[in-house]
């Protein structure tokens, strides 16, 4: 195992179920304080490693980069073993891989006098807290982000679609199966519907899955006490830009009077140009390598969809591995496309300013 | 007489405006139009080409 693989495999072989990533948080600061970074666990239990740049000669404003990824994952344990060129385990794509894409390919460069490479192991990306990334963003201000999820080591991100998410309850008095008045079941079922009809309406004219609101039946439950019916449905929506909030959750409301909405989630959907200085240094580097260099909109969201609003900077996502395998019992990374993803995102922060080869020791 | 044409040179095909072939662009790179800001792709460096860029592709999930 070459030191690459050596970090990575240690990674995906610490278990790190979201709210539970200090242990590998630890490990991934101890092993950047080894590369030469200026490595800390804050508050909200991120892991954050600073290669700093040192002043401009010129005397002015330090700038940065900051390459943020997440170091939690969703359950199930899956054997950490390397198979024919194949690293499994849970984590390998989402997003471990990238993590570890991301300090590897740092610490084998000099940042640009006057900018600091900020490395951002972020902890619950994978819940709905996103508490790892809402602390961060208030950090730092970047002049660019690259977000550490799996693009494959050819392709870039440059957008992820938003979401909103309600549970909405309601009781009725119990009536006889073999009377006039419908089940509750079935009302709660008439509501998903009618919910999904709105959006066949709304998505009508629209052909871009990145362009249309898509909803989820997330969970729907029953429950009878004797006197009443209860049903809670939980539904999430995956929002495309510019989606007013307000307008979807009236229209929610005006579908079900009879129920309690309660509204979370929130996140709005963010993209960025193609030909933003981080996108382009990327697609130079994927080019050289000789990939594809496809660029890509997504329909899940990712902490892109947290700091992209706040920082206002040109932002991509970028990390090997094929996202169909996240959350997935068979997730794995080909070591030949982490290996490449490494030299690419060396490559892309050279050729976008940020960043020098190292000087031969 | 000889005949000369400027190879580094062609036009925006969504508003015409001129484009000059920057030093060190690779084949393939998507660069902003100047006058229109249409996102468009280098199809050939000599002579220098480019085409509006194909649409992002669209992928399920993270």
């Amino acid at each position: 195992m070459n030191d690459n693989v050596t970090l990575l495999h240690a990674l995906v072989s610490t278990p790190s179920v979201s709210r539970d990533e200090a242990a590998v948080a630890r490990l991934l600061v101890d092993n950047m304080c080894e590369l030469g970074f200026d490595a800390h666990v804050d508050e909200a239990g991120n892991a954050v490693g600073l290669m700093p740049g040192g002043p401009a000669p010129d005397g002015r404003a330090q700038r940065s980069i900051v390459l943020l990824g997440h170091i939690d994952t969703v359950p199930g344990l899956i054997p950490v073993r390397i198979e024919d060129g194949l690293l499994y385990g849970r984590g390998s794509v989402d997003a471990k891989g990238c993590m570890a894409t991301f300090t590897r390919a740092v610490a084998s460069v000099t940042p640009t006098p006057g900018v600091d490479i900020i490395v951002v192991g972020c902890v619950e990306e994978e819940s709905s807290t996103s508490k790892g990334a809402r602390f961060a963003k208030d950090c730092f201000r970047p002049e660019a982000c690259i977000i550490g999820e799996p693009s494959g080591w050819d392709a870039v991100t440059l957008g992820y679609k938003g979401c909103l998410r309600f549970k909405a309850t309601f009781k009725a008095a119990v009536g006889h199966s073999a009377g006039p008045i419908a089940p509750i079941a079935e009302t709660a079922a008439d509501l998903w519907q009618g919910f999904k009809s709105w959006c066949d309406e709304h998505n009508a004219e629209k052909p871009r899955l990145f362009d249309q609101v898509l909803p989820s039946l997330q969970e729907f439950v029953t429950t009878n006490d004797g006197l009443h019916e209860h049903v809670s449905l939980r539904v999430g929506f995956r929002l495309p830009m510019e989606f007013a909030l307000a307008d979807l959750e009236r229209i929610v409301a005006e579908r079900a009077p009879q129920c309690e909405f309660e509204f979370y989630g929130h996140e709005p959907a963010w993209d960025s140009k193609a030909t933003s200085p981080v996108a382009r240094s990327l697609r130079r580097a994927i080019l050289q390598a000789g990939g594809q260099a496809a660029f890509k909109k997504k329909t899940g969201t990712s902490d892109m969809n947290v700091v992209g609003p706040e920082w206002n900077c040109p932002i991509v996502a970028y990390g090997p591995g094929d996202s169909t395998l996240d959350h997935t019992p068979n997730e794995h990374l080909p070591l030949e496309d982490y290996e490449r993803a490494i030299l690419v995102l060396q490559s892309a922060l050279i050729g976008g300013g940020w960043a020098q080869p190292k000087a031969s020791e | 007489m000889t005949n000369t044409t400027d190879t580094s040179t062609t036009n925006c095909p969504e508003c015409d405006a001129p484009l000059q072939r920057e030093e060190g662009v690779m084949a393939n790179e998507i660069l902003p139009c100047e006058g229109c800001g249409a996102e468009l792709e280098v199809t050939s460096l000599e002579p220098f080409t480019v085409e509006l860029a194909p649409e992002v592709e669209e992928d399920w999930g993270e």
